[in-house]
């Protein structure tokens, strides 16, 4: 499959609202104070999961206080 | 109505502050486009990640938009709902625990209208998230598999936005009854377990307000049960107000287990 034969226009937008995400997490991460558990676990789980990481990093991670 | 403005400016400020109003739109908008591309580029997918012979042959059924459409629904009430129950579990709980409470309840606040500014910001969160999730949905599957009826696709985002409504209610009204953690449970209770439930064993009845996004779904496709339609519509609207009264009198009462 080469690279021509992919419909970018159509997947597009996929990477950069995955990439949006990702952002927003991470300069939330370097915001915040503290997390529940260590910075960089959640740093690790943000950039490799990508979809679910940043949704579980703003559910479970941000202390909301 | 002041008091409403007020308290409304702060859970906006609140949820600026933590990309709610940011991420939650993402996310929504990410599984509306992601279902119909899947759905549409599965063979090559398939062909492309896993070492399937090249002699085997695929039967994959013809989708029609509206089936996509109700498979987004379904990521929707699933992953939409989880986000909804643990995001929003401590609206109210939460301000009780970190003094935030403390803060509000001294002063001569109305709790109707503190209770009407959650409900407000978290309809514009969810129910604007959602529908601008499925407008990208709809706009890919247009592309991808043919036109949707505009009438029936803004009937079927009105009946899901109801859906929503009530969904929005059962969580303020169990953050205002319990504690954090016990609310997100509740909430994930009745919102995703119960409607599992009514999915399995809800052929006996018709009339629930979790049957309301498959309503919405027959009105996409065309072939509406209208009776039992108007009367889920009918029960939901009644519980959400009654569960809206419910959370002001609960928030009133349960002010004493503020921590101050």
């Amino acid at each position: 499959m080469d690279l021509n034969s992919i419909p970018w226009m159509l997947i597009l937008p996929v990477l950069i609202i995955q990439l949006l995400l990702i952002i927003v997490a991470v300069i939330d991460l370097y915001r915040v104070k503290y997390t529940n558990g260590p910075k960089w676990m959640w740093a690790l789980i943000i950039i490799c999961f990508s979809i679910i990481g940043p949704v579980i990093y703003f559910i479970v991670g941000r202390r909301n206080e | 109505m002041n008091n409403f403005s007020i308290l409304f400016r702060k859970e906006w400020r609140e949820n600026v502050r933590n990309f709610k109003i940011l991420w939650i739109p993402l996310v929504f908008i990410l599984f509306g486009i992601s279902e119909p591309l899947t759905y549409y580029y599965l063979p090559q997918i398939l062909n492309a990640v896993g070492n399937v012979p090249s002699d085997m042959v695929f039967q994959l059924p013809e989708y029609t938009p509206d089936q996509i459409i109700m498979s987004t629904i379904g990521q929707y009430q699933f992953i939409g709902m989880l986000i909804v129950a643990f995001g929003f579990a401590g609206i109210i709980a939460r301000e009780r625990k970190n003094g935030t409470a403390t803060m509000l309840y001294v002063r001569p606040i109305s709790y109707t209208g503190y209770v009407f500014s959650k409900l407000a910001i978290m309809g514009i969160l969810i129910i604007g998230s959602a529908c601008i999730g499925l407008l990208a949905n709809v706009y890919y599957t247009n592309v991808l598999y043919g036109a949707v009826d505009a009438v029936a696709f803004i009937g079927f985002l009105g009946t899901y936005s109801i859906w929503l409504l009530f969904a929005i209610c059962v969580v303020i009204c169990s953050s205002a009854a319990f504690s954090t953690g016990i609310a997100s449970v509740v909430s994930i209770l009745l919102l995703v377990v119960v409607q599992l439930v009514d999915s399995l064993l809800g052929t006996y009845w018709t009339i629930s307000p979790w049957k309301l996004p498959m309503y919405a779904g027959q009105i996409l496709n065309g072939n509406l049960d209208k009776t039992p339609f108007f009367w889920s519509l009918t029960v939901t609207v009644v519980v959400v107000v009654l569960l809206v009264v419910l959370a002001v009198y609960l928030a009133k009462r349960n002010v004493s287990k503020a921590k101050i």
